[in-house]
């Protein structure tokens, strides 16, 4: 009997790393296939954002008949999170973790705020139109609830994104930063153009019960995924678990990394640039069909040709980034390049020419592909070690806040214009947009200036050494 | 290592640790638990489940 038990023990023992999520140690090189399995929360992001921008977007006004502007609140709840990313960040950095963990347990939380907020989403949803059997549900529940869902999800994007690129960050050695924000981008765009494909193949007979099983659906995808993701990479740091003490505040830590020379220029041209590249993102496809008369099957090709310029823009800056390109100075290039590529857009409705029109978006892909990895590889570098989650939640908040209101400020400004009336041609009320969006580039080229000026003074190497 | 006084049988934890995998547990039954309830609940409103 005696033996039987210490047989199992012993088998128990020895099976037991196999199935427990640590990472073995840590080694100096990290293979690629573990730096894409981690990516995968990545998709996750990208699917979160395609269903709540894109896919739920269109089903809530269309086939649920809630007012538009109800549905644009509900669609900038997770906004409200944004700015909590570098306390996020901070957070992660300084956990205190008898299992020498710093990073899986926020991304394992923010994962759960992420599928529960799913899970309960396509119910709320249709408590909130109040239509059929929901008809009798009260107002507030639905309200209430559906707010609810949308703060979750906000909340796990959030966590997920920052933490995880933390840990991209704390696992690769520095000189290799760049093949990873490469990767994370790519793999962040893919999963969108996969995840809406997959959505609007699986939503195009609506009913209740298919828009319960796709949100549901994806509930579950992102606890495979970012199960997935997280499994076995972070190693455990004795260190750190057995760290006394008492624990950093998160104001003297910004006030740190806000005393660096450089990280809040960073910030403003990550802002600038961001709502400069973003403010568009939802209006080319309407200015193609309305300014320049391209069928709704063209237009939406149109995405796929900002999609594959942002694609070969990442690809593309990965390379120069490696070879010891600077990060700032390639932001700044992408940020030059947009300028032309959005005068472009411009010109093509007075020419009436779609190619130009279709030229300049994928330019426009381009340069924001790599405004984005400079920028991200410039964040990543801008901190010591053990302060990148800090480094990598400021990215994220001005990032994500400067997105958001890019867009809902492009949509307002086309709709304002829209309305004054006497509009010369259906481009008119674009065209200011697409103006302010060179303005922005424009101003971000300028914050430049100062970060290219110290950086040369440092014989041409990053700003941020560490 | 296995000098470590703290350490319990079979998993090689210590204390410390084993709490804190159980915290984890602890608070993901939670979270599961809530967002269980509220989806019943919710449910119950919007579609014939129950009458």
């Amino acid at each position: 009997m005696f033996d039987y038990r210490r047989k199992a023990l012993e088998t128990l023992a020895r099976l037991g790393p196999r199935y427990l999520p640590f990472a073995d140690a840590a080694s100096d090189e990290v293979p690629l296939s573990r730096l894409l399995r981690l990516s995968l929360f990545q998709v996750s992001v990208g699917m979160a954002l395609v269903l709540l921008v894109g896919t739920l977007n269109c089903v809530m006004i269309v086939e649920l008949k809630v007012p538009a502007t109800l549905v644009a609140g509900m669609l900038a709840l997770p906004l409200l999170f944004a700015p909590f990313r570098a306390l996020i960040g901070f957070r992660s950095d300084t956990h205190r973790s008898a299992l020498g963990w710093r990073r899986v347990p926020f991304i394992w939380k923010g994962t759960l705020l992420q599928w529960g907020g799913f899970a309960i989403m396509p119910m709320a949803l249709l408590a909130l139109s109040g239509l059929g059997y929901a008809a009798e549900a009260p107002r507030w529940l639905g309200l209430s609830s559906a707010a609810l869902a949308f703060l979750l999800v906000g909340a796990g994007v959030h966590t997920v994104q920052t933490v995880g690129l933390a840990l991209a960050t704390d696992l690769v050695p520095d000189e290799d930063q760049p093949k990873v924000v490469g990767l994370m981008y790519v793999m962040l765009l893919l999963g969108m153009i996969v995840s809406a494909l997959a959505f609007g193949a699986l939503l195009e007979t609506y009913s209740p019960g298919r828009l319960i099983q796709v949100i549901q659906g994806a509930a579950v995808v992102t606890l495979i995924l970012n199960g997935a993701a997280l499994w076995k990479q972070e190693p455990r740091d004795r260190g750190r678990a057995a760290a006394t003490g008492p624990r950093p505040e998160f104001a003297d830590a910004w006030r740190a990394f806000a005393a660096r020379p450089g990280a809040i220029g960073l910030l403003v041209i990550i802002g600038l640039g961001t709502a400069g590249f973003g403010m568009a993102d939802v209006l080319l496809e309407p200015y193609g069909g309305e300014a320049l008369g391209l069928s709704v099957a063209q237009t939406t090709k149109l995405t796929a040709v900002l999609a594959a310029g942002g694609l070969v823009g990442f690809t593309m800056a990965s390379r120069w980034l490696g070879r010891g390109t600077s990060a700032i100075g390639m932001a700044a290039f992408g940020a030059a390049l947009g300028v032309p590529a959005f005068a472009g857009i411009i010109v093509s409705s007075f020419a009436a020419a779609p190619a130009l029109f279709v030229a300049a978006t994928l330019l426009a892909g381009f340069a924001g592909g790599l405004f984005g990895h400079g920028t991200l590889t410039a964040a990543m570098r801008a901190a010591p070690r053990e302060q990148v989650g800090l480094a990598l939640g400021a990215w994220g908040a001005v990032q994500a806040t400067a997105a958001g209101l890019a867009v809902a400020l492009g949509g307002v400004i086309r709709d304002a214009v829209a309305g004054l009336g006497g509009a010369v041609g259906p481009a008119t009320p674009y065209l200011p947009v697409f103006g302010l969006e060179i303005v922005l580039l424009a101003l971000a080229l300028l914050a430049v200036q100062p970060l290219k000026k110290r950086e040369t003074r440092h014989h041409g190497k990053d700003v941020y050494v560490r | 290592m296995s000098d470590n006084e703290d350490k319990v049988w079979p998993t090689g934890l210590t204390l410390r640790e084993a709490e804190e995998v159980h915290s984890y547990l602890i608070d993901g039954t939670r979270v599961f638990g809530l967002i269980a309830l509220l989806a019943h609940i919710l449910v119950a409103y919007t579609t014939p489940w129950l009458g």
